[in-house]
């Protein structure tokens, strides 16, 4: 239960991809997915471009939630000075280093507006009193505004993070935490403004009839909970890959499950708020929004999301032995991983298809597309550089960090 | 050699700041601590003690006078049912949040500055839920049928209205507060074992012994005691998120715009916890002056009590900027003048001083000057809590004096009674608190203990630094050491 | 294993009491009386120490899975009134809700888990720790007084099948006691 590990510094060969090893060869694996989800994409949406934009949509969300929850995690252990996460911080930063990438892949969607959001089809707000009301905001160029708008900024935060904590491993300078907590907080306001209106206008849009002042904590909790269980997949993949066995140790992924129990309990609770509050309030002009997802095919994916993405990983995550054995820990956080796909699929796809499921050979080509973009850029940064921030002055306090 | 203060404060390279002051052993945090309630009752608790007891007088007059004469002592009215009733309601129930913030999530997060204001921050809990339970139990109007709020088998076969928001907030609030005494005196049994130890009259002896239940620091028994310690932890973390969601439902489940908005949950807990660190800030403040505790209640806590009101503070901005948002993109005609009405309408000065007070004022804390001077810390404690109290009355009163129906609308002005209430129930808080400090410890003498570097079995006096993340705090690097208290 | 008190046969002396000036001391004591195999002896702490459950051997508590269930029975309750009330003993058609209204149902049965488990837990760890138990003869010892403030101690019951009066007087003082003190039953 007591473990010695008054390291003070790691040796960069202990924290980096050794040649030869296979992991070097995860950018080619995931730019030839890229490629081959390209194809399929190219080859599918000519024949049926709407549900191609609406795929794309969906798979596009899902990486970029995982970036942006990464970019939250990082802030918030900046700005409170968390003393464990510091070992894991690098893969995190890795993961919102993929921001500008997902900048480029946002593209695809501009060419089918149209499609995808009601409001920007031309003479849409015609018939429609409620979308004149809301041209002033929901119009094409203001939308594009924004999302230049939201990709700088977050790009730039990510960058400024991303190349400060890098810096970092080569000059030491303790200079560089103290200006990057300063800047932390002023971030996470930024980051949760625009992440708010981000997730209004990519999604709540796509029902420009429907609003909720909850959507906001509702994209950040889900973003949150999906990187927290990106990170238990990486760092325990990671150690059995012979990575940072060292480094990551039990308590880590300890802790990084208390994080996914907690976060996943908030997920739930943000969620059921806003479900509950509508339910209630019985009003139609908010209720038909839950009523399309509580219908057909629909009603069995609200139900497996209450049992799939609270239910279950709630009682599995509770026990302390689940938790501290990388194995298990991991089922879970890929089984939420999949969750929170399947959350943002149930926000998005009955825009698209009311009347049921209809799965799609598109779904997956886009997923396998982005995917294969996102898992080609940040592994190849992660080969690029050390695997954890060698030269951060509270380094050695997390490697000896130990839980209760 | 102690640092300065100023040394120890913000240094994110340095190691982790000392926490407790002038390198005291274990005997002289009992000793510092236990002598409040021990020594004769000082002439200044009286200066406290006095003035609430008579604010608690003034009290009991205005609710028998409500019991006896009804609810149109107070200036409610058709349209407006609710106003400073339950205003008081939810301030009350809110600043009890924040005790409950620091003993449960702050000891989730390792966070060991807590040690030194969780207890009183727990008790503040208990009497805030207790002030807050007065209001939903006079303003009921038939107070002697209010037994019919308990599901209890009756000859009518009559239950209550399990779907109602104003029955959850019943079996919310006494289950926050009945948590919360249980788990104040789960921690507090090791320190009434320290006092009944220390005991010189036979009286203070049973007392304090019957209270102590028998304690005597056995190993087998802090295991299970902290086993249950940190369950307790664990379940009022989502209790606290639960009661004011709870409380914030009672609005939210309503048609009412300005009501009916999904991020109210969320948003009440971050103010709840806002509000009630500013009042653990107020009460700090002259304690710590008071009972010469200022080497244990330190500026290094006030700067971290401080970086969380700007935290919740903000969080409870953003909501504004939502909400304010939303009732515009909703496109719906009443949302939006709700919230025209609430900054331009008759009671836009209330809406000016919520904003000044809860958005605007905080942002001070963005500097370190600030949340380290004690005079500003003080203030802003106070404003932000005159803030809270006005963001409570803006949401209640200007959603219902002007809803759906022009002909319907009305106004509300406080009368004498509503005043006396408010001010009444600051009597009873600080009534129970001044008893509280006189004759309980008001610092968890057994949890600041282990925040001593000395409490590390693996802890040598010399160059070598223990650097778990567990451990009281490591020396900053280069400082000479403080003087081995091990041998005490 | 807990210390009941009087059931086993009373011999002349209650036990033998250690005391020690440091955590340190203390927690490398136990060790060695752990290693040593003796069962009947507890160390005695004003504070928590960390890692000493582990020096003494001790397993984990159960009380998480006392919690667990009571918590759960008062989820279960709740929900089982709120049931009952609702849908089959006096149904009432409120506000339009059907008579199973399951997401009203959960504020309250998410309070009445949250309550059972507390007490769960509150009575548990009473009941694990026997408190309360005013009397113990370790309240005899002058020195003892001091446990809840900074002293630390080791004590050996005299039913510990090892137990022997002067040898383990003399491995405790071999140990680094301050002062060992054999207690009369």
């Amino acid at each position: 239960m007591i473990s010695e590990r008054d390291r003070v510094a790691l040796r960069p060969e202990q924290a980096t991809i050794p040649p030869g090893h296979p992991w070097n060869r995860l950018p080619i694996i995931g730019a030839a997915c890229a490629l081959l989800g390209a194809v399929a994409c190219a080859i599918l949406g000519a024949a049926n471009p709407k549900q191609f934009f609406f795929s794309w949509l969906v798979s596009l969300l899902f990486f970029l939630s995982l970036a942006l929850g990464a970019l939250f995690f990082v802030l918030i252990q900046y700005a409170s000075q968390g003393g464990w996460g510091i070992v894991v911080r690098r893969i995190g930063e890795t993961v919102f280093a993929t921001i500008p990438v997902m900048a480029v892949l946002f593209l695809p969607l501009l060419l089918g507006l149209g499609d995808l959001y009601s409001w920007a089809a031309p003479g849409a707000a015609e018939h429609d009193a409620l979308l004149r009301w809301k041209a002033p905001y929901l119009n094409v160029p203001f939308f594009l505004i924004r999302a230049a708008l939201f990709f700088g900024i977050w790009s730039f935060i990510a960058l400024l993070y991303y190349r400060g904590s890098r810096g970092q491993d080569v000059t030491g300078d303790p200079r560089m935490s103290a200006r990057l907590r300063r800047l932390a907080g002023p971030a996470i306001i930024v980051l949760a403004l625009t992440q708010t209106f981000a997730s209004v206008d990519w999604i709540m849009s796509l029902s420009p009839h429907w609003y909720s002042t909850m959507f906001g904590v509702y994209f950040f909790s889900g973003s949150f909970v999906g990187f927290i269980a990106l990170l238990s997949v990486v760092a325990v993949a990671m150690r059995r890959a012979g990575l940072l066995e060292t480094v990551i140790s039990t308590e880590h992924l300890h802790d990084i499950g208390k994080f996914l129990f907690a976060f996943t309990a908030f997920w739930a609770y943000i969620a059921f708020s806003q479900f509950f509050l509508i339910w209630y309030a019985n009003l139609p002009e908010e209720t038909f929004w839950y009523k399309a997802r509580l219908e057909g095919s629909w009603k069995t994916v609200s139900l497996l999301l209450m049992a799939g993405h609270f239910g279950v990983p709630f009682f599995y995550l509770m026990g302390r032995a689940v938790k501290r054995r990388g194995s298990t820990l991991a089922l879970g956080g890929a089984w939420l991983l999949a969750m929170h796909f399947v959350d943002l699929y149930w926000q998005v796809m009955p825009t698209l298809h009311p009347e049921g499921v209809r799965p799609s050979a598109l779904d997956v080509a886009a997923f396998v597309a982005v995917g294969g973009c996102f898992v080609a850029a940040a592994s190849w940064l992660m080969r690029r550089q050390a695997l954890v921030p060698l030269r951060d002055p509270r380094l050695a306090e997390s490697l000896a960090f130990e839980n209760a | 050699m102690a640092q300065t203060e100023a040394e120890l404060l913000d240094n994110p390279v340095a190691g982790r700041p000392t926490l407790i002051l002038r390198s005291p052993d274990f005997h002289s945090i009992t000793e510092a601590v236990a002598e409040p309630v021990e020594r004769r009752t000082p002439i200044g608790w009286w200066l406290f003690f006095i003035p609430s007891f008579a604010l608690l007088g003034l009290l009991g007059v205005a609710v028998s006078w409500l019991f006896w004469e009804g609810i149109g002592i107070w200036g409610l009215n058709v349209p407006v049912g609710w106003a400073w009733d339950i205003t008081n309601f939810v301030f009350w129930v809110g600043i009890g949040h924040a005790g409950t913030l620091i003993s449960a999530i702050l000891f989730l997060f390792r966070q060991k500055w807590r040690t030194s204001i969780n207890r009183s921050a727990e008790a503040m809990t208990i009497f805030a839920v207790m002030c807050a339970l007065t209001f939903p139990g006079i303003h009921v109007g038939r107070v002697w049928v209010a037994y019919w709020m308990f599901p209890v088998p009756n000859q009518m076969s009559m239950w209550p209205n399990f779907r109602s928001p104003l029955l959850w907030d019943v079996f919310a609030v006494s289950v926050y507060g009945t948590v919360s005494v249980l788990f104040w005196y789960v921690g507090l049994i090791p320190d009434l074992a320290t006092i009944r130890d220390r005991a010189k009259t036979p009286i203070r002896r049973f007392v304090y012994g019957l209270l102590a239940l028998g304690w005597r620091g056995s190993v087998r028994q802090w295991h299970h005691y902290e086993s249950a310690y940190l369950v307790l932890a664990a379940l009022a973390t989502p209790l606290v998120l639960s009661v004011h969601s709870v409380v914030s439902m009672d609005f939210a489940v309503s048609l009412l715009p300005g009501w009916h908005t999904t991020i109210f949950p969320p948003y009440f807990v971050a103010g709840a916890i806002f509000s009630g660190f500013a009042m653990v800030l107020t009460l700090m403040v002259i304690c710590r002056k008071a009972f010469r505790l200022e080497h244990i209640i330190t500026l290094k806590h006030f700067d971290y009590m401080a970086k969380i009101m700007l935290v919740t503070g903000s969080m409870v901005g953003f909501a504004y900027a939502t909400e304010f948002f939303t009732s515009w993109y909703s496109g719906n005609p009443y949302e939006m003048f709700t919230f025209l009405n609430r900054a331009l309408g008759p009671y836009a000065w209330a809406y000016w001083i919520m904003v000044t007070c809860n958005v605007i004022s905080p942002q001070i804390f963005w500097f370190k000057k600030a949340r380290t001077s004690i005079p500003i810390l003080f203030v802003m404690s106070i404003v932000i809590n005159i803030g809270m109290w006005f963001e409570r009355f803006v949401i209640i009163v200007t959603s219902l004096h002007r809803d759906f129906l022009p002909s319907a609308w009305g106004h509300f002005t406080p009368t004498i009674w509503d005043v006396s209430c408010l001010l009444g129930s600051f009597g009873l808080f600080f009534t129970m608190f001044c008893l509280f400090v006189r004759f309980l410890p008001m610092v968890a003498t057994a949890e600041v203990k282990t925040v001593l570097p000395q409490a590390d079995p693996h802890w040598r006096a010399g160059p070598e630094r223990a650097l778990r993340d567990h451990r009281a705090a490591p020396q900053t690097r280069g400082a000479p050491e403080p003087a081995p208290g091990g041998a005490s | 294993m807990p210390l009941l008190l009087p059931q086993l046969p009373k011999g002349p002396y209650y036990g033998v009491l250690a005391e020690f000036a440091t955590p340190g001391d203390l927690y490398h004591a136990c060790e060695r009386v752990r290693d040593a195999g003796f069962t009947r002896w507890d160390a005695h702490t004003p504070f928590p120490v960390h890692g000493l459950e582990g020096a003494m051997g001790i397993r984990r508590s159960p009380l998480p899975w006392i919690v667990l269930i009571t918590g759960l029975t008062g989820a279960a309750f709740g929900f089982g009134l709120q049931w009952w009330v609702h849908a089959s003993a006096y149904p009432l058609v409120i506000s339009g809700k059907p008579y199973f209204s399951w997401p009203a149902f959960i504020p309250i049965t998410f309070e009445l888990g949250v309550l059972f488990a507390a007490l769960g837990a509150v009575l548990g760890m009473l009941g694990l720790n026997r408190l309360p138990m005013h009397y113990h003869p370790l309240f005899r010892s002058k020195v003892f007084e001091r446990v809840t403030d900074n002293a630390f101690f080791i004590s050996i019951e005299s039913w510990d099948p090892r137990f022997d009066p002067s040898a383990t007087r003399k491995l405790l003082e071999s140990l680094g006691a301050r002062s060992v003190e054999l207690l009369e039953s």
